[in-house]
């Protein structure tokens, strides 16, 4: 069980001092999570919620100041726990003066896989990439989205079972993000567990089953995406299509039921929203003024509105920022 | 367990002194790489070779037996600081160029140690300084041989010992640049490297027969730990031995070696000890 988790992050803080008076920063004040074997956590957070630095965290870049951090039940700062783990920093960077295909040499050298694997795995995850053609050219020159496919490349050299991507899909253009987005999904199914942050919301929902979101170096919600995308309101929205004449009283009737709500009206048809245990007490009202059902559904928050709701709330509760 | 093999079969080795050791040749040998498809180290490079071929038309000034004298005065004298100088530029900028470009931030998460990432560091820089140290000898030794000198065993050993400077230096630098960024680290090396060069003199005071370090009791003993707590680089100068034409004996080489490894040890140690700690952000 215990061999299930990957990645722990148990009440980790880091606070920066900052400037020759010792400003303190408060980077990341509260962050806990788990992630298991198989699992794809999404970490979201507007800019400066303190994603890269917690990142940093998990790999012994920087040493927390508060809170504990397991890695394959070891600390971090444990070389055989990142052995692995592959990762891909915030717009990554290597030498400029080596070639993609050297860049990848020297990793695998760093990660004792010997030569003749080497030989194998460098032009193999190169080509995964698209990198073929420009495999024997140095970095110098090379563009960002590039750069990042160098950076997911040497990421997969060792064969992790855990991958920490920081914002994987940006600095790239759609098709590039589409490609590695793509790519991100084989790995999931290759059986490759994914922590990567974002602030872009769709790419989280596409690739990732929990999310951990952030908000001014706090966790403030976690859990099982389609969990809490339906925990705090279970609504359903209704398309009805109005009779033809008195349709200012039908629209009052139809909003007397409890917890009801017009969102939108265009001409004859108008959307509303109501809490899903007054649905039928709706379509009941609906036929009394002979308007039609067109569709009805459960609404779901979108994440963003699940996340614009979180942050605001950290906001009034507790936000001295 | 030595190895770890992942489920799609790749076998990582990270374990023991040798891969300890690999993985420090392998920074190391990068670091050499680094600076060999460097336009601006040969550029330096090139410089510093032609400085030496000036000497041959300085020397057309001296008397006719003293031109083969001058060059060879000329050469003791540029080629030591031109190592140092290399040791302090680029000692300062080596950990400061790995963070400002961010490319630290994809190696020290794979499986090796801080320790061995700065150990291969040094080692790549001070196998980059002797290089440049016997690139700048050859030059010289054939302008020496242009002006009818002849390279001797003294000349020999005075460079090795001018070497074993430049590793201290450059661990120095190292320490320096672990600690602070490269400006300051630069100032400090050089300062160490200033009060190095002249605290014989401290020493000389101590033994002198009218000083305040040797008349007052109490200066006398601040000056005893003044010199114990700082190197004397003075030990690596046999310039004036060569062009007298003295031998230096072996004894005095090896102990001379000694000194300056210990104190490079002792500066590398703190290097390591403060870049343990720090935060890479
Ligand atoms: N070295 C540092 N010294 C002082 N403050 C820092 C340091 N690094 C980061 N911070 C601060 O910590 C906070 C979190 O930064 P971090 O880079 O972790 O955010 P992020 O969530 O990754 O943002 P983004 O989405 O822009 O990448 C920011 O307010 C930042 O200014
Ligand atoms: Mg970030």
């Amino acid at each position: 069980m215990a061999d299930d988790v990957l990645l722990q992050l148990d009440r980790v803080g880091k606070t920066f001092r900052s400037g020759l008076l010792g400003r303190r920063v408060e980077a990341v004040r509260e962050v806990s999570l788990t992630l298991r074997r198989g699992e794809s956590v999404g970490y979201l957070g507007p800019n400066g919620s303190g994603k890269t630095t917690s990142i940093k965290c998990i790999l012994s870049l920087i040493q927390p100041s508060r809170g504990a951090i397991r890695l394959f039940g070891k600390p971090p700062s444990d070389a055989l726990a990142r052995a692995r783990v592959g990762y891909l920093p915030e717009s990554p960077y290597f030498y400029d003066y080596l070639t993609p295909h050297e860049v990848l040499d020297y990793v695998g050298r760093l990660y004792g896989i010997d030569r003749g694997t080497r030989k194998k795995r460098v032009p193999m995850l190169l080509d995964r990439l698209g990198l073929a053609q420009a495999m024997h050219r140095p970095l110098r020159g090379f563009s960002k989205g590039m750069l990042q496919r160098v950076g997911i490349a040497q990421s997969l050299l060792s064969d992790p079972d855990l991958l920490i991507y920081d914002e994987p899909l940006s600095g790239l253009d759609p098709i590039g993000r589409k490609e590695v987005r793509e790519l991100m999904v084989d790995l999931r199914k290759e059986g490759k567990s994914l922590f990567f942050s974002s602030h872009v919301l769709t790419d989280i929902e596409t690739l990732c089953d929990s999310v951990c979101i952030l908000d001014r170096g706090v966790a403030v919600a976690q859990g099982r995406l389609s969990e809490l995308l339906l925990a705090d309101r279970l609504e359903s929205e209704a398309v009805i299509e109005l009779a033809a004449d008195a349709q200012e009283a039908a629209i009052a009737v139809l909003t007397s039921v409890p917890g009801a709500v017009l969102c939108e009206r265009a001409g004859a048809v108008v959307r509303l929203r109501v809490p899903t245990p007054r649905v039928p007490e709706l379509t009941q009202r609906a036929l009394e003024v002979q308007a039609q059902l067109r569709e009805l559904a459960p609404r779901r928050d979108s994440l963003e509105e699940l996340f614009m709701r979180k942050a605001v709330h950290v906001q009034e509760v507790g936000g001295a920022a | 367990m030595s190895t770890f093999t992942s489920q799609g079969g790749v076998t990582l080795r990270t374990q023991g002194v040798g891969r300890s050791l690999l993985r420090i040749f392998a920074v190391a040998g990068n670091t050499l790489r680094e600076a060999g498809r460097n336009r601006l180290f040969y550029g330096l490079l090139g410089a510093a070779a032609l400085l030496l071929v000036f000497s041959v038309l300085l020397s057309d000034l001296a008397l006719l037996d003293q031109k083969a004298r001058l060059v060879q005065d000329f050469g003791l004298f540029i080629i030591p600081l031109l190592d140092v100088a290399s040791a302090v530029l680029m000692g300062a900028l080596l950990l400061y160029k790995e963070i400002d470009r961010k490319t630290l931030y994809a190696i020290l998460p794979k499986p090796i140690r801080r320790s061995e990432f700065l150990l291969g560091k040094l080692l790549g820089l001070c196998g980059l300084l002797a290089l440049q140290e016997l690139a700048l000898a050859l030059c010289w030794y054939g302008v020496l041989k242009l002006r009818g000198g002849d390279m001797t065993p003294a000349i020999g050993i005075a460079l090795l010992l001018s070497y074993i400077e430049v590793v201290f230096i450059t661990s120095v630098a190292l320490f320096f640049s672990a600690l602070s960024r490269p400006v300051l680290s630069g100032v400090l090396t050089v300062g160490v490297f200033l009060i190095g060069r002249v605290s014989y003199v401290l020493a000389d005071l101590l033994g002198a027969q009218k000083s305040i370090f040797s008349e007052v009791p109490a200066m006398h003993a601040i000056g005893r730990v003044l010199l114990t707590v700082v190197p004397d680089l003075s030990t690596f100068n046999v310039a004036d031995e060569v062009l007298l034409g003295w031998d230096v004996p072996l004894h005095y080489v090896t102990a001379a070696a000694a000194y300056g490894l210990s104190w490079s040890a002792l500066f590398t140690v703190a290097a390591l000890l403060v870049f343990e700690r720090r935060d890479i952000v």
